[in-house]
This record gives C-alpha cells, structure tokens and sequence, in this order.
C-alpha cells in the first residue's frame, strides 16, 4: 500500500475530528473505508467486497439515521476544532512514538493505524454529539481494518466478514439509542447523559 | 464429530432457538415457552459441565472448540445464571411500566434478547480461537446494550450508551492487539490465532500485543481504570440483566484474558503475563474498596462488589498456583450465586421500598423479614462472611500468592480484602437490621426469590466445602496447564 494513500485515509480521518456536520463526517468515514475496500481489491477479491458491503450499509444507516434525528441545531463540542485537531495529532505522535514496530508491512501503515485509533479515540472523547461517537468507533474500526490489509501474510476473509457484522450490529444498537435519546432529550447530545455520578 | 463437540454445539444452539421462538410464541404463552427454553437451554450447560469437570485431564481442543475444565466451569455457571434470570423475568416484567419497545412487545422482546445473548456468552468459553472470541465478545456487547436500556428511562439510556460506546472502543485497542499477533505469526491466517498456536508468535511482538489485549478486555471485563460503564450498567440494567452481566458476562470476558495469558506465556514469560492480571486485580481491588464503605443504591453497591471480586479473580489467574486456581473456581461459582441472588432481590425490595431504586436504605428486615435475609445471605456471602464459600477461596488465592513467591502482592490483596470486607459488614448491618422508616409496601416477587435463596444456600455451603478438596485436585492442575 502506498505512503499516499495511507496519509489520504489519515487526512480523511483527522476531517472527522474537526468536521461540524455530521452528515459530512459520515460521508467522510464511507469514503474512507471504499478507499480501503479498492485498496484490497488489489490484492484479495473477498475482503475487498465485505470492506465496500459495510461501508455502503453502514454510510446508508448513518445518513438515515441523520435524516431522522434532524437538530434544531447542530450540538456543540466543548472543545475548538483547531484544539481536537491539534490533540489528535498529539495523541497519535504519542501513540507512534509508544507503540514500537508492530510487524505490519511498513511503518506507514502502522503509522497510519495508529493514528486512525488515535483520531477515533480523540473524537470519542472530544464530540458531545452521540453520532461522533459512534463514528469514533467505525473510524477505530476503519484504522483495524488497515492493519488486517498491512498484515504480511493478507487479512483473512472470516476476521473481516466477522469483525464488518459486528460493527454493523453494534452500529444499529448505536441508532437505536440515539434515536430514543434523540426523543427523550430532544438532542443528540451526551451532555444530557450525565446523571449518572457517585 | 465427537460428544463433546456435539455438547458443545447443544450449548449454543438450544439458546439461539429458544431467542427464535420465544420471539415468534403468542403473547399468552410467552412466559411458559420462555421457562421452557431456559430449562432445556441449563440442561445442556449441566451436561456439558458435567462432562468436562468430570474428566478434566483430557480436554478437547482443537482450532475451533475447546471443551476443558475452565470451560466447563463458565459453560455451568451461565447455564445456572441463565435459567434463574429467565425465572425471575416475570416479575420484573410485571413490575417495569417503560421499554424500548411497546407494551405488548416487551415480553417475547426481552426473552428474545436474554436468549440471543446466553447463546453468544455460552460460546465464548467454548471458541477455541482468539479471533472468533474476540467477535463474540464483541457480539455479546450489542445484545447486552439493548438490554441494559430495555427500561427505555433516561438513566438506562445512559447507562447503556456510556456501556456501548466505552466496552466497544475497548474492544477496538484489543483488535489491534490480535492484528499484532497475527502479523507475528509465521503462517497467518485465522489458525494462527487458534490457543494451541498462539505460543508460536514471534516474540518481538508478543508483548505489545498482549498488553494490547488485556488493556482492551479490561475494558470489558470492568477492570480499574477502564471500569467506568461497569457501576451505572449493572445499577440501570433490569435486575435479571444486571444478573447476567456481572455473574456470567464478565468472568466470560475474563476467561479469554486467561486464556491469552496462558496461551502467550511461552513467549512473553509468565511473569509478564501473571503480572499484568496481578496489576489489574489489585487497581480493580484498590478502586472499589472505598465505594464498598459509601451508602448507596442496592443495586449500585452490588456493581462495586463486582469490581472487586473480578479484581479478585484477576490476582487468582495470575497468581496461577493450583492453590489460587482452586480459589478461582470456586469465587466464580460462588460470586455468581451470590451476586445474581442480590440482583433478583432488587426487584421485591425496590417493590417494597421504590426510594431503593436510588439511594441506600436501611432496616429491610424490620419490615420485610424474608426479604431482609436474602439480602443478607447475598451481602453477607459477597463479603466472604464465613461459612461464605468467598471466604475460602479469598484465603486460597491470598495463600497461592505466597506460594507464587508474590508475598508483597498477596498481603496487599488480603488488606484491601479485609477492608472490602468491613465496608460490606457495616452496610450488611445497616441495610437489614438498621434503623427503619414505617413501609406498608408489599415485595412484589419475593416468593420466587426466597425459593430460588433456598435452593442456593446450600450450595453456597456445597462449593465452601468443595473449597476444601480442589486444592490438590485434577481440575486445578489441569486449570493451571490451560488450553494447550
């Protein structure tokens, strides 16, 4: 896999972080894991397909789930696109700086794993919104996904079929409670979801 | 194929039909049919169970199935934590006036979903392969997260999002762990992945991959520092739920650390391997301790104690004598008897006193007498009161850490036991014999919770006595070689 296409799927990932729509932001993580499903396809017919079936379903039943859960306005993060984007990037150095080599097939695609789990991460914890969140985790999965194409020996078909079922399944879980908490808050937002302290 | 891989397949199947059927079962027959798949679905753990604690020396493992003494262990405890969640399912029905779903369809809903995730939890134990138990977990994560919210009320919500969004990106820093491992085996592919096989991975890897691994089960697990979903699910959840998750999700989770670790320790050592668990054991003990001292919610102090007595386990499986092991086994069954007993008294005491629902009560007993000891035997076996079987199996890991050569460990364990146990004492006396305001309530539920108290009692008397004789036993030596 080439160091351009690697840093592209990066870029596409740190869009996530600092993206305030969040209709742009699925659009964002789709194309990304396309990007990853025609890399694939070089190599092995099999993951590739599975890779473009999960981007397609899940980029559909996030956008639904967009259209459905309309926002008055869009939620807030507490944190300042250039402050989450300068964080991600942090963690993500510190990340690469920590993680010593991982044995997949260059230093760019662990690089740029690593950096996709950071991304994910920092936007989990960064956006109050609850569909950030979830796109946090498929950027996660998207980043694990790169890594399972860097292996050495090519990802396995089984890992992929299963790992794309249970982000999707985890996924419409995730739709569903954001659309209840959506109707019982009037907004996606995680800062109404704090009751809960000892 | 075999008959215990025959078993093994009842296991999960019998469960996965019944979530089918009782989806599909008229809304009058709903519960009979229910009963009924929970009954057949218990059968096959019993028998599984049965057959691989009977022979513990000869386990099969092959590259999809393992049916070993640990298995047998978790398969029997979920099939126990199962059919008593199912039995006591009506009466949290009848009690819940929210859901996700509409009245009408909350029955076969909920049933549906219990089963779906029995049948997913009872493979975990059983897959002989890290990938394929990594999915499942996984698996077991959407599943529970309906169920954690069922009540559909704000705080549920809560709770299950925080569960959802926490546990999966959790699981995501331990996929990179099994990508890791599998770039470090020779022939790739999921085999590589297969228990037998993981010792094979080249060392270079071995141990980024592992801290990878276990750092992302804690998560699950509910290990300290990555324990914070634990408390508000296990408190939100509906009482069979909560049952559920924390006697028999966990430990599964648990059991594929172990596993991890034993698989692992030919390369990374077993020092490296046994002393992660030991740190998480120990933080995880550390962090629940003061909790255990603070007055609060019934079901929020029941979470707490789950936190610690997986901490406990954890230090069992690192010690990894045959010694601790012995107590391993019997803190899981113990814990799980124990700990679903004090969730499914949650519903006829919430009944009884509704301020339960949110913060500490007290005097229970003065009111409610048969109520009141149920929560007492619960609290009191969870404290490791004697004749607690937690008790014994406290005193055999503490005594298998020096046995380990970890004395420092092992003493710090038995001090923050010790302090674990004070807290649980002061609010055990408090919570039944305390001060009580009048309450004219009654405990919807509470016979088919006495009943279920009789029947545990003495089993929890059973397992203190089996502390006694799996010291020097088979199945603890065969737990200590693992699926190898």
């Amino acid at each position: 896999m080439s160091g351009g296409l690697v840093w592209m799927l990066v870029a596409l990932g740190l869009g996530v972080v600092v993206v305030r729509r969040r209709s742009l932001a699925v659009a964002l993580v789709t194309v990304q894991a396309l990007v990853l499903a025609v890399s694939a396809a070089e190599d092995n017919a099999a993951p590739a397909a599975v890779l473009a079936v999960r981007a397609v379903a899940l980029g559909t039943l996030l956008l639904l789930v967009v259209s459905r859960t309309r926002e008055p306005r869009p939620v807030r993060a507490g944190i300042a696109p250039i402050a989450r984007a300068g964080l991600a990037v942090g963690f993500a150095l510190a990340l690469t700086w920590l993680v010593p080599a991982i044995g997949l097939e260059s230093r760019n695609v662990e690089r740029g794993v690593l950096a996709l789990i950071a991304f994910g991460i920092t936007a989990a914890a960064t956006r109050r919104a609850t569909l950030f969140q979830v796109l946090g985790i498929v950027l996660c999965e998207n980043g694990l996904a790169l890594a399972a194409l860097g292996l050495p020996g090519g990802s396995s078909t089984a890992i992929e079929l299963g790992v794309a079922f249970d982000l999707t399944l985890v996924a419409v879980v995730a739709a569903v409670f954001h659309e209840r908490i959506f109707a019982e808050f009037g907004a996606g937002d995680t800062a109404a979801l704090r009751s809960l302290r000892d | 194929m075999t008959s215990r891989e025959l078993l093994a397949l009842l296991v999960v199947s019998v469960p996965a039909l019944a979530a089918v059927v009782t989806a599909a079962a008229p809304r009058a027959h709903v519960h009979v049919v229910a009963t009924i798949g929970a009954f057949a679905s218990s059968a096959a753990a019993a028998a599984l169970s049965i057959v691989a604690l009977s022979s513990p020396g000869s386990p099969l493992v092959e590259r999809w199935v393992v049916v070993d003494a640990a298995a047998g262990l978790l398969v029997g405890v979920i099939g126990v934590v199962g059919l008593t969640a199912v039995l006591v399912t009506p009466a949290y029905l009848a009690s819940s006036t929210t859901g996700l779903v509409r009245t009408e369809r909350r029955p076969p809903t909920f049933y549906a979903l219990v089963f779906f995730f029995w049948a997913i939890l009872a493979a975990v134990p059983l897959v002989g392969n890290l990938g394929g138990a990594w999915l499942l977990v996984e698996a077991t994560t959407a599943a529970s997260a309906l169920l954690v919210g069922f009540g559909g009320k704000p705080r549920a919500l809560e709770a299950a999002w925080k569960y959802l969004i926490l546990t999966s990106l959790g699981l995501g820093v331990a996929l990179l762990g099994i990508v890791v491992l599998a770039a470090g085996s020779a022939h790739g592919g999921l085999d590589a992945l297969s228990w037998r096989e993981l010792g094979h991975v080249r060392s270079g890897h071995a141990l980024v991959a592992y801290l990878l691994l276990v750092g992302g089960l804690a998560s699950k697990v509910g290990w300290a520092p990555v324990h914070n979903w634990l408390p508000d699910a296990h408190s939100e959840a509906p009482a069979p739920v909560s049952a559920l998750l924390s006697a028999a999700l966990l430990p599964a989770v648990l059991l594929v650390a172990w596993r991890s670790s034993q698989a692992l320790t030919p390369v990374i050592g077993a020092s490296a391997a046994q002393s992660v668990l030991v740190a998480f054991g120990l933080l995880s003990l550390a962090v629940a301790v003061p909790f255990l001292w603070q007055p609060m919610a019934w079901k929020r102090l029941l979470a707490y104690s789950s936190l610690e007595h997986m901490g406990v386990i954890a230090i069992g499986i690192g010690y990894g004598t045959p010694l601790a092991l012995a107590g391993v086994v019997v803190h899981v069954a113990g814990h799980a008897l124990a700990k679903a007993l004090g969730f499914y008294a949650a519903t006829p005491l919430i009944g009884h006193e509704p301020r339960a629902a949110g913060h500490a009560v007290r005097g229970i007993g003065r009111t409610q007498g048969p109520l009141g000891s149920v929560l007492g035997i619960s609290l009191g076996a969870l404290a490791g009161l004697p004749p607690s079987p937690l008790f014994a199996s406290e005193v055999l890991i503490v005594a298998g850490g020096f046995a380990a050569g970890r004395p420092w460990t092992a003493a710090a364990a038995a001090v923050l036991l010790a302090l674990g146990f004070l807290g649980l004492a002061h609010t055990l006396l408090d919570t039944v014999a305390g001060k009580a305001p009048a309450r004219d309530r009654g405990a919807p539920g509470l016979r088919g919770v006495v009943l279920l108290t009789s029947v545990a009692v003495p089993c929890l008397l059973g397992l203190t006595a089996a502390a006694l004789w799996l010291p020097g036993s088979v199945i603890a030596r065969a737990l200590a070689h693992g699926a190898r």
